[in-house]
């Protein structure tokens, strides 16, 4: 058997949906796994699962060739304990010991006094804080405490609860590229549960779709995004648009879809049904004042209405009427040399290979 | 006044306070943190000397570690001596009496700790009785201190408890608080007054310093906006 994660396990959760998941984990490659989904979806349960601090209903847990949980037999179940699985486990506030310094807290589990402490300190540089204690840290550096405490404990798989939700925003932007480089440096495999589109881009390789308690969805980081299974995928990755759609054609590789009487042309994923959702990310859809004279065959060009244009930032989000809501995003100045007023007549343009395609 | 019974009180508290934390530490790790339902009951059975009597708790240990019992048995035969009317005899009532004032404020102490910090420690390879030493005792010192505390004054005023299992032995089982009742019961008010004085004040400080030392802060509701 190869070195793998294997977890394949149902637990009933007092107030949130029963959690059954079936997922694996190569160990050899130190990738990154994203565990993503909406609030609630039991992302922290799947993880407090593996790491052994709750106990499955059934199922099994097992670790190259260790079994971490098994179930299946009630008289001799197997349950780990925590201490002996050897996983970093970082919770979403850290953790760190608060009567213990920086280098204390580094150097807390048996494992580590093996290591070279101040190797370790200033790999994350901690070095110059080693003798503070926790209370006089920021966000980024308690988090760069629990990495290092993690490591040093010489972990076979690190699991970490939403890393970035306790920074401030400006940190949370730095540190996200900080997490990235470091995760990738620790040579250890880990999974990283967030709700964050940005950050499970950033930090992910692979990417598991969690909702209600299943997953839904695996794969590469940006195949997942852009190709969602189903709409509920598609909403949960921040999809705009989904909409219901009839197939009213099929032909070279393209099909022809209506949604609330307009006509869409997209890419045709070969499913047979015909009551489909299309889902349109808001980026892809573009905004024309005059409809241009020639439009090409893969192009969709909807005759809308204006419905509200709201300010983010650089960017402005549009939402669209065209028989059906249609939201788009333009750049702030493309919205202003249009002048795009609620109520105006405007043309959306959508590529069909923009439009995503998938089963109700 | 009697020098002789606030010694044998202080000596009394000492040993009471120091069997009491090596008791009550691990019992109040029980209570805390055992998934057992039924725990309710031991914690029932730890406040009783809240609620009785002291006369029907004496009665009860004097029945229990009396010559015929067991227990008085067990000792007779380790030691030769007998435990009611002797200095062991009163510890054992002592730390019986004053179970409650150290497991309470202990387990209280032990759940305020955050739990993520325990599992913290398990993650890291620590076994469970090594994080309670090296997380979970670190971190609950104001309440353990605060229980030696209250078990120490508790005791050094007790009185009924030690009347029936130690009765009124010069030295060996008369505390403070009986020769106080031993003076006025003689009219011998000046010295009863003194003793009582002097108890007063020890107590007062005890109480202030744990109050003081629970409350870090020296925060008297702050002025709005500070």
């Amino acid at each position: 058997m190869a070195d793998e994660l294997i977890v394949d396990v149902r637990k009933r959760h007092a107030g949130g949906p029963e959690i059954a998941i079936a997922l694996r984990l190569p160990l050899a490659t130190h990738a990154v796994t994203v565990l993503f989904g909406p609030s609630g979806a039991g992302k922290t349960t799947v993880l407090r699962l593996i790491a052994g601090l709750d106990t499955p209903d059934s199922g099994s847990i097992r670790c190259g060739d260790e079994v971490w949980y098994d179930g299946a037999r009630a008289a001799n179940r197997i349950d780990i304990a925590p201490q002996h699985r050897r996983v970093g486990y970082l919770s979403q506030d850290y953790a760190i010991f608060p009567h213990l310094t920086v280098r204390r807290n580094v150097a807390y589990s048996h494992a580590a006094r093996g290591w070279d402490i101040d190797g370790l300190l200033s790999r994350f540089e901690l070095s110059g804080l080693a003798d503070r204690y926790p209370r006089q840290l920021s966000g980024g550096e308690l988090q760069r405490v629990a990495l290092a405490r993690a490591l040093a404990a010489q972990p076979r798989l690190l699991l970490l609860d939403e890393p970035l939700s306790a920074l401030d925003a400006p940190t949370r932007l730095r540190m996200r590229g900080d997490l990235r480089q470091l995760l990738a440096s620790v040579q250890v495999p880990a999974i990283v549960v967030t709700h964050d589109r940005i950050e499970a881009l950033a930090l992910g390789d692979s990417i598991a779709i969690m909702i209600d308690g299943k997953l839904r969805q695996t794969g590469v980081v940006d195949s997942v995004f852009d190709c969602p299974a189903d709409a509920d995928v598609a909403a949960a990755v921040g999809v705009e648009t989904i909409c219901p759609a009839r197939v009213v054609s099929r032909s070279a590789g393209l099909v022809t879809v209506e949604i609330a009487g307009a006509r869409l042309v997209a890419v045709d994923i070969g499913d047979a049904s015909t009551d489909v959702f299309a889902c349109i990310r808001a980026e892809s859809v573009t905004i024309e004042r005059n409809p241009s004279g020639n439009p090409s065959s893969a192009r969709n060009h909807l005759p809308a209405r204006i419905v509200s244009v709201i300010p983010e930032g650089p960017l402005a989000r549009v939402a669209l009427d065209c028989g059906f809501r249609l939201t788009a995003i333009v750049t702030r100045q493309s919205e202003e040399e249009m002048r795009l007023r609620e109520g105006e007549q405007v043309t959306a343009v959508v590529k069909a290979t923009s439009i995503r395609i998938v089963p109700r | 006044m009697e020098w002789q019974a606030l010694y044998l009180s202080l000596r009394l508290s000492f040993w009471t306070t120091l069997i009491l934390l090596a008791i009550g530490l691990p019992a109040a790790h029980w209570l805390t943190f055992s998934p057992r339902r039924w725990k309710f009951l031991v914690e029932a059975v730890v406040a009783l000397p809240l609620v009785l009597p002291p006369t029907v708790l004496g009665f009860y240990i004097l029945l229990a570690i009396g010559p015929h019992s067991p227990a008085g048995r067990l000792y007779a035969s380790l030691t030769g001596g007998m435990l009611p009317f002797s200095f062991q005899g009163l510890l054992v009532a002592s730390v019986l009496y004053s179970l409650p004032f150290a497991v309470q404020p202990f387990a209280s102490g032990f759940a305020a700790v955050d739990r993520k910090l325990i599992e913290a420690s398990w993650c890291l390879g620590i076994s469970r009785s090594a994080t309670f030493f090296r997380v979970i005792v670190p971190l609950s010192v104001p309440s353990i201190v605060t229980g030696m505390i209250l078990s120490f004054a508790h005791t050094l005023g007790e009185f009924g408890v030690v009347l029936m299992v130690g009765g009124n032995l010069a030295g060996i089982t008369r505390t403070v608080s009986i020769s106080i009742y031993d003076d006025v019961q003689a009219l011998n008010y000046s010295a009863a007054m003194h003793t009582s004085l002097l108890l007063l004040g020890i107590s007062f400080l005890v109480l202030a310093a744990t109050y003081g030392l629970r409350r870090r802060v020296w925060a008297v509701w702050p002025p709005y906006g500070r």
